[in-house]
């Protein structure tokens, strides 16, 4: 978390994570020197270098097109949450596979230039003004430079540095290097050859990572039009109903604004939060209390149910708001307090407790 | 995720539904086609490479 930085703080989960995704990567690359010339037309007759370089381009395409689902998969099924743990693993190493690509296209085809390779693979194709002939090549560095940068920045001290908004704006760079992967391979491999797999792993991958973005968006957009209502006379807003509240977890709703707060039960009481995790804006509402403090389903930062503080030596912060029960109904002051300030959960009257907790209480 | 990230988010998205697909369909269309009265033995096809045409 904040207090030092390390290059991996690594983790079991983390472990497994890299070591399913590096066995796949070696697998994938092996059944694919190993089957696609014998399954695919496109593939039979080429020797192996071509096979290489078509081997990581098409992995890179295929790791891009799993990286950008994981997002909206986790936001439609919370199942999902666990590949978004350590998605940014997953991000750098596409990165290192489409470089991959690269340094093999470069030394198959331009090692033998009297140029360098660099400028010989920007110097080939010309056809600038033309569509079908437009060197596809330049859209693939375009990709590979955006992956470049995004998989430097990864690391949790360039989102500290450059504060969690800045650095997930930079980091939605990764959707046009995505656009520039599918002009690159359509200009390129699919003009060029006509490979069926190649064009369903494209386009069938675009057509869903399009319909997922935009389902799990326009859920998004629906919750933050319906803006909690607001108490009369009061600016006081009604985020639910007390019995919606699970034990250890939270409901959540929206300020006039759009921005989300979230109302934990705990113990028997109710802490109000902003929904952001001030990691990466994490929606800290679907997670729950761990050992007494709220826990991001991201990736685990914490913090406590009386000030939004991270448990020492952490330094992560979150907003507090009043919160308030009438009746049953959950109401909270949309007007946040300020980074740190104390606000002990307010009890929950004893006839809306359960039986359990009731006697708890009384011991 | 912060309101104005959602909507970013969301507008990029149906910018790219929209323009990939259009982009690819353009590409495949002004892709060269053979003329009619192109010789059937072409060097561009497998039987270039040592078969016999």
């Amino acid at each position: 978390m904040s207090v030092s930085y390390k290059p991996v703080i690594w983790n079991r989960t983390k472990m497994i994570y890299d070591g399913v995704l590096l066995a796949g990567i070696v697998v994938y690359i092996l059944l694919f020197l190993k089957l696609a010339p014998v399954l695919s037309p496109a593939l039979q007759d080429t020797d192996l270098p071509t096979q290489r370089m078509r081997a990581f381009g098409s992995l890179a395409l295929l790791m891009l097109t799993i990286v950008l689902s994981i997002g909206p998969l986790a936001r439609i099924d919370t199942r999902f949450l666990p590949l978004l743990y350590n998605r940014r693993h997953f991000g750098v190493m596409t990165a290192i596979v489409a470089a991959t690509h690269a340094y093999y296209v470069l030394g198959w085809y331009f090692s033998f230039s009297p140029k360098s390779q660099l400028t010989a693979l920007f110097a080939s194709n010309t056809s600038l003004t033309s569509i079908a002939g437009f060197p596809f090549e330049l859209f693939g560095v375009f990709a590979l430079v955006i992956l470049a940068v995004l998989a430097v920045t990864s690391h949790d001290f360039w989102l500290s540095f450059l504060t969690p908004p800045l650095w997930k704006a930079i980091h939605m760079g990764v959707y046009f290097a995505y656009a520039a992967v599918i002009l690159h391979v359509a200009l390129g491999a699919l003009l060029d050859r006509r490979d069926l797999a190649l064009g369903f792993l494209a386009l069938g991958g675009l057509t869903l990572l399009c319909v997922l973005h935009l389902v799990a968006g326009r859920r998004e957009t629906a919750s933050d039009d319906a803006a909690s209502g607001k108490i009369p006379e009061e600016p006081w807003i009604v985020i639910g109903n007390l019995s919606e509240i699970a034990e250890g977890r939270a409901i959540i709703g929206a300020a006039p604004g759009g921005e989300r707060i979230a109302v934990f039960r705990s113990k028997g009481g109710l802490s109000a939060v902003s929904n952001v995790c001030s990691h990466q804006n994490g929606p800290i509402g679907e997670g729950k209390v761990v050992l007494g403090f709220i826990t991001c389903p991201w990736h685990g930062y914490q913090y406590s149910l009386e000030d939004g503080c991270s448990p020492p030596p952490f330094r992560e912060r979150i907003r507090k708001y009043r919160v308030q029960l009438q009746g049953s109904a959950v109401l909270v002051d949309p007007e946040p307090l300020p980074l740190g300030t104390k606000l002990a959960p307010i009890p929950i009257p004893a006839e809306f407790l359960p039986p359990a907790v009731k006697k708890e209480g009384m011991a | 995720m912060q309101r104005p990230h959602r909507r970013a988010h969301t507008a990029i998205w149906t910018g790219l539904a929209v323009a990939l697909p259009l982009a690819v369909a353009v590409i495949f269309a002004s892709a060269p086609k053979l003329p009619a009265d192109a010789p059937a033995v072409r060097l561009d096809t497998g039987s270039a490479q040592g078969e016999q045409p």
